[in-house]
């Protein structure tokens, strides 16, 4: 019979701490790709929306008279619409990927992790990767459209466009993980999810522009104000602007703006993810 | 003269739990020899899963310290659960990753270096009898199967005390006995400490130290050996042909009769017992079995009450 071991292990070293987030990563990206049903969302989403939605409004869009205001929005709806796309497809994937924390909770998955030396924000971190790796792939899936829509996307702005597009995807996995702390069941997340997804969506300046050409008190006539305040107040406007200034290179509001929210909504939501995350 | 202090595999020092109102863990104090097989038994509710979890750093003790081969398991959490392999009551595999990926997870979340963890990794699959499902999917595994690979994941990071929360629960007879010897050969092979709950009491007979738990509290501390001998007696199992037997029987031997989920258990307190009882009852009872000391009786001998059913095999028996 070999010896019984009798002295206690020492440290998990850096490396292997790093090891155990890429394990995790890699986990949270193979399943996605085994589930067929997020990967045909990820595609249909877009299509729907470019389709359907751009091409059905897209003569309505342009030269459109309120009172005495005219927009002056250069671009086809289509145009205006696929950075939106790209973003809409982003938060989906993000917030539903953290649907495997709740999985893993549910399966006991959580607890082979829980008793693993892995402090709890490589843990995290390996996730919320893991997620946002995902969701950038379903970004992607957009982006593979921007002919259809008419978008010519320089090459000098995909590694940008990315680089945003990582920030949104890193901040609302996060947010995902939140939600999924706080929700027990796997139906009280969808609920939740499209309660958080909808709203933030619709009122982030997607489907319609707050036409920076125009004053304030002209936007006013077009818009209520609560409307218009709800819309400044929300992150999720600025990565639409962040990536519509970077993809078709029109700005509703100052281009610095995006990638200091998306930053913060990133390293914001990481933390509140952590505090959370460290309850259990 | 320069002597050998052997490092307890797992010291428990005081340790005490309360949920709400219930006293979960009421003091526990305890040593596990390195390369011991220790078994924790005890009816639900007794507290062994909340000890298992405390042991293994998810739960933290109210009071006590928890020493895992001399690291504090609530300061040093980390650098004590690298020498813990953890099989769960609930299947905790991931079921949409293949054999080899669950361990190949576990072997990076636990810092193992490629090569070793590779020929960790096929050591344990042959130990187990599971190199040819290596590229299977979990899910379609039996569940004895699945049992198998909980264990080797829980050592493919060489941990030195595998920690088994009712390991066999749910299985039906013959993978219990393969379970039970898969981690023989496992504890031999590697020189594991093994920590085990068990609802059965046939899975403690060969372990090395038994601690009965009741109401949190440990009742009994010792090899099964001594504790059949000290407490353990012969009983008889019987079903009463009627109601007015029953009566009859608790009547007639108050001190030595208690109920079972089905009839009736009788102690016997001599020899000649059981010749005068079967002359008396013989023709008033059925389904008699004759119980030689085991761990049953002397789990009965110290609470008055019978370890019950295991919980449900997919079931969350245990306080999380």
């Amino acid at each position: 019979m070999t010896t019984a071991r009798t002295m206690p292990k020492g440290k998990l070293p850096l490396t292997a701490l790093f090891g155990g987030v890429y394990a995790i990563w890699l986990r949270e990206v193979k399943r996605a790709v085994r589930d067929r049903g997020q990967l045909i969302g990820g595609l249909s989403r877009p299509l729907l929306w470019v389709i359907v939605l751009g091409i059905g409004l897209n003569p309505y869009f342009r030269g459109e008279v309120y009172g005495q205001v005219r927009f002056v929005i250069p671009y086809t709806y289509l145009q205006f619409i696929f950075p939106a796309v790209i973003v809409l497809n982003i938060m989906y994937t993000s917030v539903q990927s953290a649907v495997s924390l709740i999985w893993d909770r549910e399966f006991g998955f959580l607890r082979e992790v829980l008793v693993s030396p892995m402090p709890r924000p490589f843990v995290l971190l390996g996730k919320v990767l893991g997620g946002a790796t995902v969701a950038m792939v379903h970004g992607c899936l957009v982006l593979v459209l921007a002919r259809f829509a008419d978008v010519a996307i320089a090459p000098s702005s995909i590694a940008y466009g990315l680089f945003l597009m990582f920030l949104l995807a890193f901040g609302l996995t996060s947010l995902g993980i939140i939600i999924a702390s706080r929700v027990r069941s796997f139906e009280g997340f969808g609920v939740f999810s499209n309660a958080v997804i909808l709203p933030l969506y619709f009122l982030s300046s997607s489907i319609f522009p707050l036409d920076p050409a125009l004053s304030r008190a002209q936007t006013l006539v077009v818009y209520p104000e609560w409307l218009v305040m709800l819309i400044e107040f929300n992150p999720i406007t600025y990565a639409v602007d962040a990536l519509r200034g970077n993809f078709i290179g029109f700005h509703q509001f100052a281009p610095h703006l995006g990638i200091i929210v998306l930053t913060s909504v990133a390293v914001g939501f990481f933390l509140l993810a952590l505090l959370e995350f460290r309850k259990r | 003269m320069k002597t050998d202090v052997v490092v307890p595999a797992i010291s428990l020092q005081g340790v005490s739990k309360r949920y709400g109102e219930t006293q979960a863990l009421d003091d526990i104090s305890l040593d596990i020899a390195p390369g011991q097989m220790f078994a924790l038994l005890g009816p639900n509710g007794a507290g062994k899963t909340t000890l298992l979890h405390i042991i293994c750093t998810i739960l933290e003790a109210d009071k006590g310290k928890t020493l895992i081969f001399g690291v504090d398991a609530a300061k040093e959490s980390a650098r004590a659960r690298r020498n813990l392999g953890v099989v769960f009551q609930q299947n905790s595999l991931d079921r949409r990753l293949t054999v080899i990926e669950n361990l190949e997870f576990h072997g990076l979340v636990h810092g193992v270096p490629r090569r070793l963890r590779r020929q960790r990794i096929e050591e344990l699959l042959e130990a187990v009898d599971l190199t040819a499902r290596r590229n299977d999917l979990v899910e379609t595994l039996s569940a004895g199967l699945a049992r198998r690979l909980e264990i080797a994941r829980a050592l493919v990071h060489d941990a030195g005390i595998l920690v088994m929360d009712e390991p066999t629960v749910g299985l039906d007879t013959e993978s219990r006995q393969a379970i039970w010897h898969y981690i023989g050969d496992l504890r031999r092979e590697f020189g594991l400490t093994v920590v085990t709950t068990t609802h059965y009491v046939e899975e403690v007979e060969n372990c090395d130290t038994v601690c009965i738990l009741d109401g949190g509290k440990i009742i009994a501390l010792d090899d099964p050996q001594r504790l059949r001998a000290q407490y353990g007696s012969e009983y008889i199992r019987l079903v009463p042909n009627d109601a007015s037997v029953e009566a009859a029987l608790k009547a007639a031997y108050p001190e030595l009769i208690s109920p079972l989920p089905r009839g009736l258990m009788l102690r016997i307190p001599d020899p000649a017992f059981t010749k005068t009882f079967l002359a008396e009852y013989g023709d008033a009872v059925s389904e008699l079995v004759f119980d030689r000391q085991s761990l049953e009786s002397v789990f009965l001998a110290l609470t008055g009450r019978h370890l019950g059913r295991p919980p449900a095999p997919n079931g969350k028996g245990g306080r999380r």
